[in-house]
């Protein structure tokens, strides 16, 4: 019984955990290549979950809904890269807070206007809503599982792409020395603007996979992005592998931490103890696992830059 | 990158910095009594909100705008203020004076602890890790259930012996004094060799660094007095509430307080307040403006504050308090010509 909750509870870790990796991939470019802090990354997987969830309710089916929202999420990035963000670049790092918070404002308040205030619950095709048996007599709901194949897909083939391809030694160059990769002759412009499309949709597809576990609602991608930003600090800015390693470690931690903490603080203190102290630790400890990273490597695990 | 401030600007502006200031302080004074004739008391309301967001920005401005360190994560001190009233009253402490003191030594050590381990580094570091502390303690009071978790507790107004902080009034000028103290010191603290010194730290701190003073000494001065002002308009701010929930540290209230700085001009004395009154305005302004054009949705009034924020970073330098030095070193030109 224990080990089925044990299991059960680290598989919903990985599942977070790569639900932040998906997020956190782009948001560590960003910040590392372009040195831009964007704090609408959040708005992002909002777009996602809403588009996806506004499509399936449309047509009637949740595929059709996924596969429509990707090119909407990336084509959503591509723009806000065009219309805004690239005239920021280079501008004081408390201007860029201003100016991404502006569009958090607005991003919100734009969708509360187009789908109202109240959330959106979106259900799951009958072919998902089973249970897969990862062990014997363990049953795990099948979406669950969908989710973390998927993300683990797409951190291969991130990985893949970085490490295998052309663009991916540009962006790696990118990450590691921008105006030497410039000066080479790489037109950085563009390489920017496609991190950024790709970020956003990436973000989108964690937006969408999110949208039927969890409620779809204006600011819904902001915890996630303040958790992201965790995920880099430990990850080390501007690194996809540092971003994937923390992002599972603090997705486990944060979920392992909120079920089994108050019950293991009950072994070494009386309850009443466990019971008050327990969940407001749980919900600090990923915190505190980043307060320890960085005195110890104050420029995260795997520092992009050598 | 361009820059926000200039050093220059501000030995030649000094003076008139000093004095609008005193000039808003002194306003703030007299505004009972317009309100009083005009019969509006929920302009006293909305001018206490103005006082407690400005002392707040004002604290985070000596961070931000005087010694160049973008923290992200200013709310949690004045949140951690705000409980400190709430709680000491949760365990039968009622005197205001108390409060005071214990947020002072709670705001202090966290700054301490937070301003430690968050200027280790620079940049995009030291913003994303300001954010994740203030997050900590954000979710830290979400999950104490015996404090009201989420929904919060309602707390009695403090006793200050014999100041009666049921009387709107004497409310009023309780924070009028703490906002006139808070610009006093902070006066003094920006025109010391310490003040001095961190502004130089902002223009080029490896050549501080080889004029043998050490940045992180001062650095972290700064931060731990910044996060003592915030809490102080913490306590007040839960007074004035009479409740206090995690709400008053969300991550949000620390954005609005940076956009009160850039807004008022980073690097003033008067330009938080001048922003505080600005902003609130605003808010005040923008859902009856979007109202009269469009009434059903008067309540999405961010719609417009959103794009807003994003033209004055665009197009806007150095806040309300730049545009007033443009406007008057314009006027100063023309009277060159004329004197010509």
């Amino acid at each position: 019984m224990t080990l089925t909750l044990i299991l059960e509870q680290t598989f919903n870790g990985l599942q977070a955990g790569v639900t932040l990796f998906l997020v956190a991939a782009g948001l560590t470019l960003i910040l590392g290549i372009m040195d831009f802090v964007f704090l609408a990354h959040g708005a992002q997987v909002m777009i996602g979950a809403y588009a996806a969830a506004a499509i399936t309710a449309a047509s009637g089916n949740f595929y059709l809904g996924l596969l429509l929202a990707i090119p909407l999420t990336f084509a959503s990035g591509y723009l806000l890269e065009f219309l805004i963000i690239r005239h920021l670049y280079g501008r004081d790092h408390m201007e860029q807070v201003l100016a991404t918070f502006g569009l958090i404002l607005f991003f919100n308040e734009a969708i509360r206007i187009g789908f109202g205030p109240a959330a959106l619950f979106s259900d799951l095709p009958p072919s998902l809503t089973g249970f897969v048996q990862i062990l014997p007599d363990t049953p795990y709901p099948a979406y669950r599982l969908g989710v973390i194949l998927v993300g683990l897909a797409c951190a291969l083939g991130i990985h893949l792409f970085v490490s295998k391809t052309r663009v991916g030694a540009m962006v790696r160059a990118g990450a590691n020395n921008p105006e030497m990769t410039a000066a080479l002759g790489i037109n950085i412009k563009i390489l920017f603007r496609l991190i950024f499309a790709v970020g956003a949709c990436l973000a989108g597809v964690a937006g969408m996979m999110l949208g039927p576990l969890t409620a779809v609602q204006p600011g819904m991608g902001e915890p996630l992005l303040i958790l992201s930003l965790v995920v880099i600090i430990i990850g080390g800015i501007g690194s996809v592998r540092g971003a994937f390693i923390a992002a599972i470690i603090v997705g486990l931690v944060d979920t392992l931490g909120r079920v089994f903490l108050p019950a293991m603080l009950r072994l070494v203190v009386d309850q009443a103890t466990a019971d008050g102290a327990g969940p407001a630790l749980a919900s600090m400890l990923v915190y505190i696992l980043m307060a320890v990273v960085l005195i110890f490597r104050p420029t995260g695990l795997f520092p992009a830059k050598g | 990158m361009r820059p926000v401030f200039s050093f220059a600007r501000l030995t030649i502006n000094g003076m008139r910095d000093n004095r609008l200031l005193w000039v808003l302080i002194a306003g703030f004074a007299l505004f009972p009594i317009i309100t009083h004739f005009a019969d509006q008391p929920f302009w006293n309301d909305l001018a206490m909100r103005i006082m407690l967001l400005g002392m707040a920005a004002m604290g985070l401005n000596l961070v931000l705008g005087y010694g160049g360190m973008v923290s992200f994560g200013h709310a949690a001190f004045i949140g951690l203020g705000a409980y400190c009233v709430g709680i000491s009253q949760f365990y039968g402490i009622t005197n205001g004076w108390a409060h005071l003191v214990l947020s002072g030594m709670v705001c202090g050590l966290a700054g301490l602890v937070i301003g430690y381990l968050a200027l280790r580094t620079s940049g995009i570091y030291f913003i994303m890790i300001t954010l994740a502390f203030a997050q900590m303690l954000f979710f830290l009071f979400v999950s104490l259930e015996q404090f009201g978790g989420d929904d919060g507790m309602s707390l009695d107004r403090a006793e200050f012996g014999l100041i009666d902080l049921y009387d709107p009034l004497r409310l009023y000028f309780m924070i009028w004094c703490v906002l006139a103290f808070v610009g006093l010191a902070l006066m003094f603290v920006v025109r010391s060799r310490f003040g001095v010194t961190l502004r130089a730290i902002k223009s080029n701190e490896s050549r501080v660094e080889a004029m043998g003073l050490v940045p992180l000494r001062f650095k972290m001065t700064s931060y731990v007095i910044s996060a003592v002002i915030c809490g102080l308009a913490g306590v007040l701010f839960a007074n004035w509430q009479e409740y206090v929930s995690p709400d008053i540290m969300h991550w949000t209230r620390s954005g609005e307080l940076m956009i009160i700085i850039i807004l008022g001009g980073l690097g003033t004395l008067a330009g938080p307040l001048l922003g505080a009154i600005v902003f609130l305005l605003l808010e005040e302004i923008l859902p009856v403006l979007l109202g009269n054009i469009a009434p059903a949705y008067a309540e999405n009034w961010m719609i417009l504050f959103g794009p807003l924020l994003i033209m004055v970073v665009m197009f806007g330098r150095g806040g309300l308090i730049g545009l007033l030095d443009r406007w008057q070193m314009g006027r100063a030109a023309d009277n060159d010509k004329r004197g010509a």
